[in-house]
Parts: C-alpha cells; sequence; structure tokens
C-alpha cells in the first residue's frame, strides 16, 4: 500500500501533542483567519464601490434621459405649436377643413420627425394615422395635464407613447396638435447607448390590475414574475425620488432605477426601468478579486512553510529535551547537545548538570548501601549477596565458596584506653591489610571489630588454611597507626561451602561458631567449623531456655556449706550454692549454667533470687551465724545492685552484718572507681565484703590496699597440697600473715582432711570450709547443724 | 366629456299671462357661482320691436384686453371694435356665427361688423395671443351675463314654455352652449343651473 506511509505521516503531522503541530497549526490558523479578514473585507469593499459606480452611473443615466426628454419634448413643442399658431391652420381647423388639417399634420409628423402626430379639433375628433387605441385614447385626454405640462407618457394596448401636446388658440382654445412617440425597443436601445455602462433600459407600465408589466416585442408579459418591480416601481412613486436599488431580474441579480414618467393625470402610467446586472456589474473586479486569493494561497503556503521552520527551530531541541528527561527517568545516563545560547540552550545545560547530578548522588547512594563509610570495604549487605552469589555459584558451576570469619581480639580495649578515633584508624588500617592479603577474596566489614573474607571460585584446597596464616603471621607484628604501634591479635573461623552450610546464612553461622571456638581456644588462632562445634552451640541455647524456665519456675534452690570459725569453734557462717534440678535431666552442675547465664546476662536476675532467698532464710538462723553469697561481676556492674541488697535485707529481715558478699578479682577488670564505689556504699550499710578464690587469676595486692576487705578466701589449690607442700604452706602462710596485718579474716577452702585443719589451724587460719567439716546441705538442714555435735567434729 | 345642465326649479302655478322676471344662478362644476356665463331663455312668442340691450354693442381694445370681454348683442347688429390703445391690434374670428379679420389698425381707429347670424363669436387678436372675447349674437331681448355672484337677473319674460340656454367657454358641448326647456310661471322664473361633468 502506498497510502500506508502518507497517511501515518499526516498523522503524525496533526498529532497535537506535539508543540511543533500545534505552533504550525495555530499560526497558520490565525494568518488564514487574518486572510479571511482581508477577503472579506475587500469582497465587501468592491461590492460597495462596484454598487456606488453602477447606483451612480444609474442615475446619472435617469437624469440624462431625462434631460433629453426634456429638450427633446421642449423642440417637438415648438415645431407643434409653431403649427398651432398659424393662422391659416388655425383657421382651418376652425373651419373643420379637414384634407388641410390633415396635410398639414403629415408635414409636421416629417418636419419633426415623429412617428405620430395628430390634431384633435374642438368636438374630439382625431385627426391623423396611428392606431386605434391610441387615437382613442386622444379623444379622451385632459384639457389640461399636471403642472402645465405639455407632455406626458401614456400606456395604450399597442403601446407606451410620449406625448408633446400644443394648443390650438383662436383664441380660445379650438383643438390640440399631439405628437405621439412611441416609448419602443428602439427608443430603449437608443437610451441604452447614451450610458457609459452596458445598462439595460425597459419601459414599465401600469396595467388595468394596477401590475407593472414591460412590453416584449408587441406582446405584454411578465417578465419577472417575483421581482418585487411593483413595490419598488411605486415606492419610487410614493417617495417622489429616484433611489438605485438590487433587484432580482429574470434570475439575475441587478442594480435597478425606476423613473416614474409623468402621465396624463397625477398618477404615472409608464416608469423607465434602468438595470444593470450586478455579475456584469462585479466582473470587472474578478481580476482583482482572483489577484486576492491567489495573494492569499501563496502568502498561507510560505506562512505554514515559515511557521513550521520556526516550530521545528523551537520544538526539536525541546523534543530532545523530552527524550533526554525520559532517558534518565529511566535511568540511563543523557547528555544533551547544546547549541547556540537561547533559553532552551541553557535549559539543555542545566539538564545536563542535573542530570550528572543525579547519576553521580545515586552512584553515591548504592555504594553507601553497598559499603561501609569507614574503611570503605563491602558492608554485610553487600558481603550476604556476593556469599549467595558465591554459594549458587558452587553448585551451577561446579566452583568453590568459602567465609572467614574474623574478630579483632581485645579491640574494645583499644577503644576504652586509646579513643575511638584511633580505633577507627585502627579498623581501617585493618581492612586494608585484609584487603591486601586477600588479593583473591572479597573482603568485607560486617560491623564492629568483626570482618568476613569470601573466598569464590576456584582455588586449592589449602587456600583458607594458607590464608588464614599468613593473617595469623601478619597480625603478630604491631600495626602502626597514627604514629603508635597497636598490638592486636585476630581469630578466624572458617566455613567451607556446601559442606558447612548450604546457603549464606547458614555458612555465615558455621563461620561464626567457629570463630567462637577460636576465640574460646584462646584467641589469636583459626579453626575451622565442625559439626560438633554446631551441636554445642544448640546445647548452650537450650541450655539459656531452660535457665528463663528455671527462673520463673522455681527450678532453683539454695545450698549451704557451713564455715567453720576456729577461733570460736563453731559454726560461723554458711556459704549459699545455687542448685539447679532440672526436670529432665536433673541435677546440673553451676559449672555448667553459670557461665551460660552470665553470657546471656540472665546472672543479674538469678543473682537477685539468690540474694533474696538467702536473706530469707538466713534470717531464721541464730544471731552470731551469717550467710556468704557469692556475687558475679555482671551484677556488680548492674548500677542497681545496692538497691536489690537492701530490698533483700529489708524483705527477709536479716540485719545487714549478718551477710556476706563474695566477690572475686575479676569485678576490677572493667576499672576499680565503679566498683570502690558500691563496696563502700555496702559497708556503709554494714555488709561485709570477702575477696574469693584470692591467689589464682590476675590476683593483685593492689586491690586489698585499695579496699579493706574483711576477709580474704584463700583458693582452695592452695589448701590441698598445704600440708605437703611447703612451698603451698609458704603462700597461705604469707597470706594469712598479709591478712592478720590487713586486719582481715582468712577462710581456707576445700579443706579435706584432718592434716589440711591441723596446719592451718597452725597458719592462724580464721575459718575453714570444706568437706572435712561438712558437703553444702539442704538449707532446712542448716539450724539442725548448727544445734548439732558438729562443733565437737572439728 | 359629458355635461348636463341640471335645474332647480322654484316654481309656482302660472296666474296670468304676462311679463315676469326671471333670477337664474349659474355654478361650474365645482359648485362655486360662475361669473360670465350668458344665460339666454328662448320664448315661442317673439317680441315685435326690435331687441335693444342697454349696454351697446361696441367692444372696444383697452390696455391690450377686449372691453368689456363678453358682449351680447341682437342679430343684425353693427359691433364698432375701437382701438384705445398706442399698439395696434388685429382683430379677428374664426367662430361659425362670424367669420372676420379686420387687419392691423392703430390707435383711435374703429371698426365695425355685421353679426347677422346669432351664436357665439369668439374674437381674438392676432398678434396678442392674451386678447380673448366673446360676442354673443342672440334672437332674443331674455339674454344677460352672470356677474361675480353667478346670478343674472332678467324682467319681462313671458310665461309660459321657453328654453333656457347657458354659455360658457368651459361648457364642452357644441358651441359651450346647453340648453333645457323650461316653464316661466307668470308670479317669475327663478333657477339654479349647476354644469356637470
Amino acid at each position: 500500500m502506498q497510502a500506508a506511509p502518507a497517511l501515518a505521516n499526516w498523522h503524525g503531522l496533526f498529532d497535537f501533542r506535539h508543540l511543533r503541530t500545534r505552533m504550525t497549526v495555530l499560526y497558520a490558523a490565525l494568518f488564514a483567519l487574518a486572510l479571511l479578514v482581508v477577503a472579506v473585507v475587500a469582497q465587501v469593499m468592491i461590492r460597495a464601490h462596484a454598487e456606488r459606480s453602477v447606483r451612480a452611473e444609474l442615475a446619472t443615466s435617469g437624469s440624462v434621459y431625462d434631460r433629453i426628454w426634456a429638450l427633446r419634448a421642449a423642440s417637438l413643442f415648438t415645431s407643434a405649436d409653431v403649427l398651432a399658431r398659424d393662422f391659416g391652420f388655425r383657421a382651418a381647423v376652425a373651419s373643420g377643413d379637414r384634407p388641410t388639417i390633415v396635410s398639414a399634420v403629415s408635414n409636421l409628423r416629417a418636419r419633426a420627425g415623429v412617428a405620430n402626430a395628430f390634431v384633435i379639433d374642438g368636438t374630439g375628433a382625431v385627426m391623423g394615422d396611428g392606431p386605434a387605441d391610441l387615437r382613442a385614447t386622444l379623444r379622451t385626454l385632459p384639457a389640461t395635464f399636471g403642472n402645465g405640462r405639455h407632455d406626458a407618457v401614456i400606456a395604450t394596448g399597442s403601446g407606451t407613447y410620449r406625448l408633446v401636446v400644443a394648443p390650438i388658440m383662436a383664441p380660445v382654445e379650438i383643438g390640440r396638435v399631439v405628437f405621439a412617440i412611441p416609448l419602443d425597443a428602439a427608443e430603449m436601445r437608443a437610451l441604452e447607448r447614451l450610458s457609459a455602462i452596458p445598462l439595460s433600459a425597459t419601459m414599465l407600465h401600469r396595467r388595468a390590475d394596477g401590475h407593472w408589466a414591460s412590453r416584449s416585442g408587441a406582446s405584454v408579459a411578465d417578465s419577472w414574475p417575483n421581482s418585487g418591480i411593483d413595490r419598488f416601481v411605486d415606492g419610487t412613486i410614493a417617495r417622489d425620488a429616484a433611489t438605485p436599488k438590487t433587484l432580482d431580474l429574470a434570475g439575475d441579480r441587478a442594480f435597478a432605477l425606476a423613473i416614474p414618467l409623468a402621465g396624463r393625470g397625477t398618477a404615472p402610467e409608464a416608469a423607465l426601468l434602468l438595470s444593470y446586472p450586478l455579475d456584469t456589474a462585479l466582473a470587472s473586479y474578478h481580476s482583482l478579486q482572483i489577484g486576492i486569493a491567489l495573494a492569499g494561497v501563496m502568502g498561507l503556503i510560505l506562512m505554514l512553510l515559515g511557521s513550521r521552520r520556526l516550530a521545528s527551530g523551537i520544538a526539536r531541541p525541546i523534543a530532545a529535551l523530552d527524550a533526554a528527561a525520559k532517558a534518565l527517568e529511566e535511568g540511563s545516563r543523557a547528555e544533551l547537545k547544546v547549541e547556540g545560547s537561547d533559553e532552551i540552550a541553557r535549559l539543555a545545560e542545566s539538564f545536563n548538570t542535573m542530570s550528572a547530578g543525579i547519576l553521580e548522588r545515586e552512584h553515591r547512594i548504592t555504594h553507601l548501601a553497598f559499603h561501609d563509610s569507614l574503611t570503605g570495604l563491602p558492608n554485610r549487605t553487600f558481603f550476604r549477596q556476593q556469599l549467595e552469589t558465591a554459594i549458587t555459584r558452587t553448585a551451577k558451576l561446579n566452583e568453590r565458596a568459602a567465609v572467614l570469619c574474623l574478630d579483632l581480639d581485645g579491640f574494645k580495649g583499644v577503644n576504652d584506653t586509646l579513643g575511638h578515633p584511633i580505633g577507627d584508624a585502627l579498623l581501617r588500617q585493618v581492612g586494608l591489610i585484609l584487603d591486601d592479603l586477600a588479593s583473591d577474596g572479597t573482603v568485607s566489614r560486617l560491623g564492629g571489630d568483626e570482618f568476613a573474607i569470601i573466598l569464590a571460585g576456584r582455588w586449592e584446597d589449602d587456600r583458607p588454611r594458607a590464608l588464614a596464616q599468613t593473617i595469623l603471621d601478619r597480625f603478630r607484628h604491631p600495626i602502626a597507626v597514627d604514629e603508635l604501634h597497636i598490638a592486636s591479635a585476630v581469630s578466624i573461623g572458617i566455613a567451607v561451602a556446601p559442606h558447612d552450610g548450604p546457603d549464606g546464612d547458614a555458612l555465615l553461622k558455621s563461620a561464626d561458631l567457629a570463630l567462637y571456638r577460636a576465640k574460646q581456644d584462646g584467641r589469636g588462632v583459626f579453626r575451622f567449623f565442625e559439626p560438633a562445634l554446631d551441636a554445642a552451640a544448640r546445647r548452650r541455647r537450650q541450655l539459656e531456655l531452660d535457665l528463663r524456665e528455671a527462673l520463673f519456675t522455681g527450678q532453683f534452690r539454695l545450698n549451704y556449706q557451713p564455715i567453720f570459725d576456729l577461733a570460736r569453734d563453731r559454726i560461723g557462717c554458711f556459704e549459699a550454692l545455687l542448685r539447679w534440678q532440672h526436670p529432665s535431666r536433673g541435677n546440673i552442675p553451676p559449672a555448667e549454667f553459670i557461665p551460660v547465664a552470665e553470657e546471656t546476662g540472665l546472672i543479674v536476675a538469678i543473682g537477685e533470687w539468690v540474694m533474696h532467698e538467702a536473706c530469707r532464710q538466713a534470717a531464721a538462723w541464730p544471731a552470731h551465724v551469717r550467710v556468704a553469697v557469692n556475687v558475679s561481676p555482671l551484677q556488680f556492674r548492674n548500677s542497681g545492685f545496692s538497691n536489690i541488697i537492701v530490698q533483700a535485707l529489708t524483705r527477709g529481715g536479716l540485719s545487714a552484718d549478718r551477710l556476706e558478699v563474695e566477690i572475686t578479682e575479676s569485678v576490677f577488670l572493667d576499672g576499680e572507681n565503679g566498683v570502690l564505689q558500691v563496696l563502700h556504699q555496702l559497708r556503709a550499710m554494714g555488709v561485709r565484703i570477702a575477696l574469693d578464690d584470692f591467689g589464682t587469676g590476675y590476683s593483685s595486692l593492689s586491690y586489698l590496699r585499695s579496699f579493706p576487705f574483711d576477709k580474704i578466701k584463700i583458693d582452695k589449690s592452695f589448701v590441698d597440697l598445704v600440708a605437703q607442700d611447703p612451698s603451698s604452706a609458704a603462700i597461705v602462710h604469707a597470706i594469712v600473715d598479709l591478712a592478720r596485718a590487713l586486719k582481715m579474716e582468712t577462710t581456707a577452702e576445700g579443706v579435706e582432711d584432718r592434716d589440711q585443719l591441723n596446719e592451718l589451724r597452725d597458719q592462724g587460719c580464721s575459718s575453714i570450709q570444706g568437706f572435712w567439716f561438712s558437703r553444702p546441705i539442704e538449707g532446712d538442714a542448716v539450724l539442725a547443724m548448727i544445734a548439732g555435735p558438729m562443733s565437737a567434729a572439728a | 366629456m359629458l355635461c348636463r345642465l341640471t335645474i332647480t326649479l322654484v316654481a309656482f302655478v302660472p296666474m296670468a299671462a304676462g311679463a315676469a322676471p326671471a333670477n337664474i344662478d349659474v355654478r361650474g362644476a365645482d359648485g362655486r357661482p360662475l361669473a360670465g356665463a350668458i344665460v339666454m331663455i328662448d320664448t315661442p312668442r317673439k317680441p315685435a320691436a326690435p331687441i335693444r340691450f342697454t349696454w351697446g354693442t361696441t367692444m372696444g381694445q383697452r390696455n391690450i384686453q377686449f372691453d368689456p370681454r363678453i358682449l351680447i348683442v341682437p342679430v343684425g347688429s353693427t359691433v364698432t371694435f375701437p382701438n384705445y390703445d398706442k399698439v395696434r391690434h388685429q382683430v379677428y374670428s374664426f367662430s361659425k356665427p362670424k367669420k372676420f379679420d379686420l387687419k392691423l389698425y392703430g390707435k383711435d381707429q374703429s371698426r365695425s361688423i355685421l353679426f347677422d347670424r346669432p351664436g357665439a363669436v369668439t374674437v381674438g387678436c392676432n398678434i396678442h395671443d392674451a386678447m380673448s372675447g366673446v360676442i354673443m349674437v342672440v334672437d332674443t331681448p331674455y339674454a344677460a351675463q352672470t356677474d361675480a355672484a353667478g346670478h343674472a337677473a332678467l324682467s319681462g319674460v313671458p310665461a309660459g314654455g321657453a328654453t333656457v340656454r347657458v354659455w360658457h367657454p368651459s361648457i364642452r358641448s357644441n358651441g359651450n352652449v346647453l340648453a333645457q326647456a323650461a316653464t316661466i310661471p307668470a308670479t317669475g322664473f327663478t333657477a339654479s343651473y349647476t354644469i356637470r361633468r
């Protein structure tokens, strides 16, 4: 089909969503409207001018006709009058000399050059040749015409005649000389020739029925039945002013002028109609009209082309902008060519700047979303994506994937002691080092001091181990940060897909477990994930759940181990010991669940329960028997710890000096100040403070100086060999001496036989505790023991 | 143009034969009194004595006009046309009762013509168209012209049957005369005539 593309083109041309089309159409329409107005005005003016000139010509012709007729009538009248005044002629008329009269009239007709001449005598007899009806009309001619006129136009059956009448006076009127000039077609043609324009002259007469009619040759016919000629002529007569008017004559519009011709009486019997067809009048203007039309069409075409070109010039850059904006919206980079320096060019420039800015920001946002702002390494989100991708590829492409989880050992200490800026710098440095070492992997920072490395693709079996070892080796050297050299070890957990985890989450969890194990195993090492780790972790989680359950359902109870006062030979104190009777697993040793409680923070709630329970039970004991309660460092750090003790004492009804709080040196690990404050508060209340497990761990004598403990408990490891090993005995001796010097009591823990007892008693130890004396007992057995013969056993 | 003479008679029963006065009014077609009309009553009995009118038989020319302009004369009168003007006149008539043509004659000259047949004789001057006069030649003594009120008074008219004739130029019948029969009562005749078209 040939038409299809053309059609599409037209469709595009008239698509009003295009700026270009709208401008073109608007301009063209405005121009066409202006042209139309010009054409209409021109047409109206042409018509008005044609009308004016034709009207003027008609009026001129009318008055020329009047004038000519006045002259001719005067001339004819003179001819007739000459005859009428001739004495001989008068004598002939008076004497009724008919042959003489007829010959005279005939002579006159020839001389004056008129069609018909008559003499009417006093009796009304008409002499002269002429149509019968004319003669009959002449017989009844009135004595005078209006206004003393000598001429009149009459209409008879045979035609319309202009009469010129001269009376024959002798001296009264004895007859008349009458000329009758037929106003026939020839007369009309002669009249038409007088005019400068080819108008047509028609003689109208009033018929017996009052209508105006023209004569066509000899017959009378109504040429224009519906032209309104009657109204026009009658109107002209009524106004007594000939005004040109437009009439519809024989189907043609024509300018017309009616000139009533004075008749016998007052009412005209005939009228001269001068007409000029409108078409003929306008014909001379046709070339002008065609010229205007041609100029208009050419102007319109030029206008269309010009406005289209102009509109294109404006619209093309805008369309380009539109397309670029759409491209930008869809996310692709859009750059516009800037041409010129107009508004549109500036707009394009601004658009380019804006588009560049948007893309740059988008890039930055994307980077921020997937990268860690501190180190610039990929963040956890990005890491997980990468890990998923790598794992997917292991299945599909037979590639491998491994995750190395790294954790800086003691980073918290760096932050606390050197400040966060140094900590941040250290992290940045670590990131750089790892990135450098693991060039074949993806290094990410998961948060805090946690890093992770993904090894993807194809690698040697030994690559994870080799990399971990390389990293560990590198971290044996201090790391330079801001002129500081920080010794910082790392622990590494390694998990390999798909064995250690089917997906990213599982693999990362496995690596985490391995890292946890590595940290447990002394830090600064790496561990591969083993399924056992997973089982242990699961057990731990179950234990945690069971602990919460136990706390709320009352599965805990307290046992008490007596502390025997060697100086007074009686039980001076009971140490409260937590027991957990698990509904299904039976008795669970504290060594198993206390670390979990500490890790999860449950120790605070459990410790509170212990404190309350111990105070409550001890209140029932004799006044000289105290109760000793172990307090975890975590409890100590809890800001409400003092309040808990006050509440426990108040509720239990126990006086403060009967409570002995046992703490270990580890409470001081997180700083002394806060701990000392709490200890002083407790002391102020009257609570006794005992330092537990003295001699193990990082025992520092400085603690003894910083706080006046009431009691030092000598660790079981020294007591075990105190009877056999002189060095142990020496240490115990030294501790006891030290305590005595500091005015502190001492309790030896884990005493299991008489030798140990004797040795300790010799050393001067204040009190003892252990199986030799008694295992821990149920709470309800305490009073019995106090009352029983135990003292004697010691 | 049709002319009729309508007569309104106020007639009285004739008491005795004898002379009676006649008072006649003439009105024109427009109904107004018609001056310059000539009323004539023809009676079967002709008077034995010659007819004689008081106004004589002279029609002069004065100030380029006939004076008088209407002159009633008996048949057989000789009318003189003395010229009182400084200009000359050529008095003529084409009327049937008497055609004549008096060649130019000057001041204080006079011509005379014998009017031997009854009828209206229109006279004019061939060189002064405006000059127009009428000489009514009658064979009855009962003739008079109407005054400005259109009234004519006659006396001594014999009672009995008579023909009343009225002449005026506006009457469009032959000779500008209309005639109508009438009975003259002895007590007097009074009539009003209106010329109708």
